[in-house]
C-alpha cells in the first residue's frame, strides 16, 4: 500500500492547519536505494554518506509541495558549503512533467524520479510531502509529515545538531 | 498488422451533424430508464509533436460488452504508423491500440473510430430476480485490492465501521451505507488534475477525502470490496449531453478530450452489477448551476436518490481495468487506463495535458446506415 495524498499538515486552499512538526523516526529503513535523476543518470543514496540528508518525498501535483521546493531551494543556498545534502524524490510521475516543473524552478539538488513509488513504499510514506532526515552515517533519525519552510533559523539549528562530529556548525 | 502507409477506414456511417448538441436541456425527472439505443462514434486523434526517437502510443478501446446496457462495436484507424495492433489486458480484458512510428517519423499521426452503443440503466432495487450468479473468477477479482486500492487495513477499518454504524445487515444495506458514507464525507476538489489518482487508503489515512471520480469511486469500490461486496470501477468518457437537465453530467460539445469520467458498480445477488455513483452526486453539488450547491438542494437529493441504481448512457465505458501495463513501454504500470497515453523518444508524455501532448477526442451520435 502506498499512501498518496496530501499530508494532514498541508491541505491545499483552505483553511490553515497546525504547521508540520519534527517527529523521531522509529523504524527500519533501507539502507540505500539507486533512482534514476532527471537526466536518466543513476544516483545512489550511498553517495551522500558524510553529509546529513533531506530525503524529500514530494509530486508537482501536490500544491504544499511546490512552495516546499522553493524553501529546499533557500536552504541550499543557505547551506552551500555545509554538510547537508537535500535529495528531493518525486514519486510517480512521468519524467517529463517533474523536468518541466524544474525547467521552471530550478534547483541546486539532487532531483530522483520514483517512478513506480517502490522508494516511498520502502521508507513507508504515508503522505506527501514528507520528509525524512539522515544523519552522516545515513541513519534516518527525524521524519516531518507536512510542508515546513526549510530555511527558518530554528530548523537550519535543528539540522545542524545532526552534523558529523568537527564539521563548522557555524553557519552563514 | 504492419501498417506502414497511410490507412483509411471505409466503414459506412451518416453523422446526424449537430443534432446531438442541440439544447437536449429539459428539466424533468432525473430517472434513467432503459430504453432507445444511442450509437455514438468515438474518434480519437494523436499526433506526436516535435517527433523524435522512439514513439509510440495507446489509444484505449471501448471494451466493455453489457447486454442490457453498452455495446462495444467494431473501431476503425487511419494513420502513419509503423505498427498498429489491437491487445487485450489478459486479467481484466481491457483493449488499446498500440502504435508505434518508425524511429524519427517526421509527423506521427493516429486516428481511432470506434463505434459503440449504450442506453440508460436502472435497477429495481426492490424486485430481486435470478440475475446471473457472479463467477468464482469474477468475484475473485472484484473483491480483491489493488495497487492503489488495498482492501485491508485502514480501509477494512473504516468500511467495517461504516457497516457497523449503520447498522447494516444485508448486501443492499452495506452497498448502500457506503454509498451515503461516500457523499456525505468527501468533497469534488475542483483544482485536482484529470479525474485524480485513487489512492484509497492514503485519502483515508490522511482524512483529505477530495478528489475527483477517479478518487471518491475508487473509495467507493475499495470500501465495498473490504466489506465483501464485489465492486469495480468504469473507466470511461462523457459523450453526450444529459437529457436530464443536468449540465454537469453530461458533454458540453462534441469535443471530449477532457470529459473522462469514471463510474462503479457494486454486484449484488438478486439484482446483478448496480450502477452507483457518488462522485457525480458531489460534482452535482460542486458544478450544477449555479454551483455550490447544498446537499439539501432538490438537484442534489436527485441525482443522491438516483444514481445510486442508475446512470444515465450518454457516457462511454472503456474498461474496469486496474495496474494496466503499456506494452512495449519501460513506464511502470498505470492505475487505470482512461487516458490516451504516448511517448517520444521513449518518455511518457503528459496525457494530462492535451495541449502540449496533442490529442482530441469527439464524440460524434450517429446513425448506421
Amino acid at each position: 500500500m502506498f499512501l498518496f495524498a496530501l499530508a494532514s499538515g498541508a491541505a491545499a486552499g483552505g483553511a490553515p492547519t497546525a504547521p508540520a512538526t519534527f517527529q523521531s523516526w522509529n523504524s527500519s529503513a533501507p539502507s540505500s536505494f539507486t533512482l534514476d535523476d532527471l537526466h536518466g543518470q543513476p544516483r545512489d543514496l550511498q553517495a551522500f554518506k558524510g553529509k546529513v540528508v533531506l530525503l524529500h518525498f514530494f509530486a508537482t501535483w501536490c500544491e504544499p509541495c511546490v512552495a516546499e521546493i522553493a524553501s529546499l531551494q533557500r536552504l541550499t543556498s543557505i547551506m552551500r558549503d555545509q554538510p547537508l545534502a537535500v535529495v528531493a524524490i518525486d514519486v510517480a510521475e512521468i519524467d517529463l512533467k517533474v523536468r518541466a516543473f524544474f525547467e521552471k524552478n530550478p534547483a541546486d539538488f539532487a532531483v530522483l524520479l520514483d517512478r513506480d513509488r517502490a522508494i516511498a513504499r520502502s521508507w513507508k510514506i504515508s503522505a506527501l510531502p514528507s520528509t525524512v532526515i539522515l544523519d552522516p552515517g545515513l541513519s534516518p533519525r527525524l521524519f516531518v509529515e507536512g510542508d515546513l519552510d526549510w530555511s527558518r533559523p530554528d530548523i537550519i539549528t535543528t539540522l545542524k545538531t545532526l552534523y558529523p562530529a568537527g564539521a563548522d556548525a557555524g553557519g552563514k | 498488422m504492419d501498417r506502414r502507409t497511410f490507412i483509411q477506414g471505409t466503414a459506412a456511417l451518416t453523422v446526424s451533424a449537430g443534432l446531438p448538441y442541440k439544447a437536449f436541456a429539459q428539466a424533468r425527472a432525473f430517472a434513467p430508464k432503459p430504453g432507445a439505443w444511442r450509437t455514438v462514434d468515438l474518434v480519437t486523434r494523436i499526433e506526436i509533436d516535435d517527433p523524435k526517437g522512439k514513439m509510440q502510443a495507446w489509444v484505449p478501446l471501448p471494451s466493455v460488452n453489457e447486454a442490457d446496457w453498452f455495446k462495444s462495436g467494431e473501431t476503425r484507424w487511419t494513420g502513419n504508423a509503423a505498427t498498429v495492433t489491437r491487445v487485450r489486458d489478459p486479467k481484466y480484458g481491457a483493449e488499446m491500440l498500440h502504435v508505434i512510428w518508425q524511429d524519427d517519423d517526421i509527423s506521427p499521426v493516429i486516428e481511432v473510430t470506434s463505434r459503440i452503443q449504450t442506453r440508460d440503466r436502472a435497477i429495481d432495487l426492490t424486485k430481486p430476480d435470478t440475475s446471473a450468479a457472479l463467477s468464482d473468477a469474477e468475484r475473485k477479482l472484484n473483491l480483491t485490492g489493488t495497487d492503489l486500492i488495498p482492501v485491508d487495513g485502514i480501509v477494512k477499518q473504516t468500511a467495517d465501521k461504516i457497516v457497523a454504524d449503520a447498522k447494516a445487515g444485508t448486501d443492499i444495506e452495506k452497498a448502500r451505507a457506503i454509498y451515503e458514507w461516500v457523499v456525505e464525507n468527501t468533497a469534488r476538489t475542483a483544482a485536482t488534475r484529470g479525474c485524480g489518482i485513487g489512492d484509497v487508503a492514503a485519502m483515508l489515512k490522511s482524512g483529505n477525502l477530495g478528489g475527483k471520480c477517479a478518487d471518491l469511486n475508487a473509495l467507493y469500490v475499495g470500501l465495498a470490496r473490504a466489506a465483501g461486496l464485489p465492486a469495480r470501477d468504469v473507466y470511461g468518457l462523457r459523450v453526450l449531453p444529459s437529457q436530464f437537465g443536468y449540465k454537469s453530467l453530461g458533454a458540453g460539445s462534441s469535443n471530449v478530450t477532457k470529459a473522462q469520467h469514471c463510474r462503479a458498480e457494486v454486484y449484488l445477488t438478486g439484482f446483478g452489477w448496480v450502477p452507483v455513483d457518488p462522485a457525480d452526486v458531489r460534482k452535482v453539488m460542486l458544478e450544477e448551476p449555479p454551483a455550490n450547491l447544498p446537499i439539501t438542494d432538490p438537484k442534489v437529493v436527485a441525482a443522491r436518490k438516483t444514481l445510486f441504481g442508475a446512470w444515465e448512457g450518454n457516457w462511454v465505458a472503456y474498461n474496469t481495468a486496474h495496474d494496466i501495463a503499456l506494452p512495449g513501454s519501460k513506464h511502470p504500470k498505470l492505475g487505470f487506463l482512461m487516458y490516451p497515453q504516448a511517448e517520444r523518444a521513449s518518455l511518457l508524455l503528459d496525457c494530462l495535458d492535451p495541449d502540449r501532448f496533442r490529442y482530441t477526442i469527439t464524440a460524434k451520435e450517429a446513425t448506421a446506415t
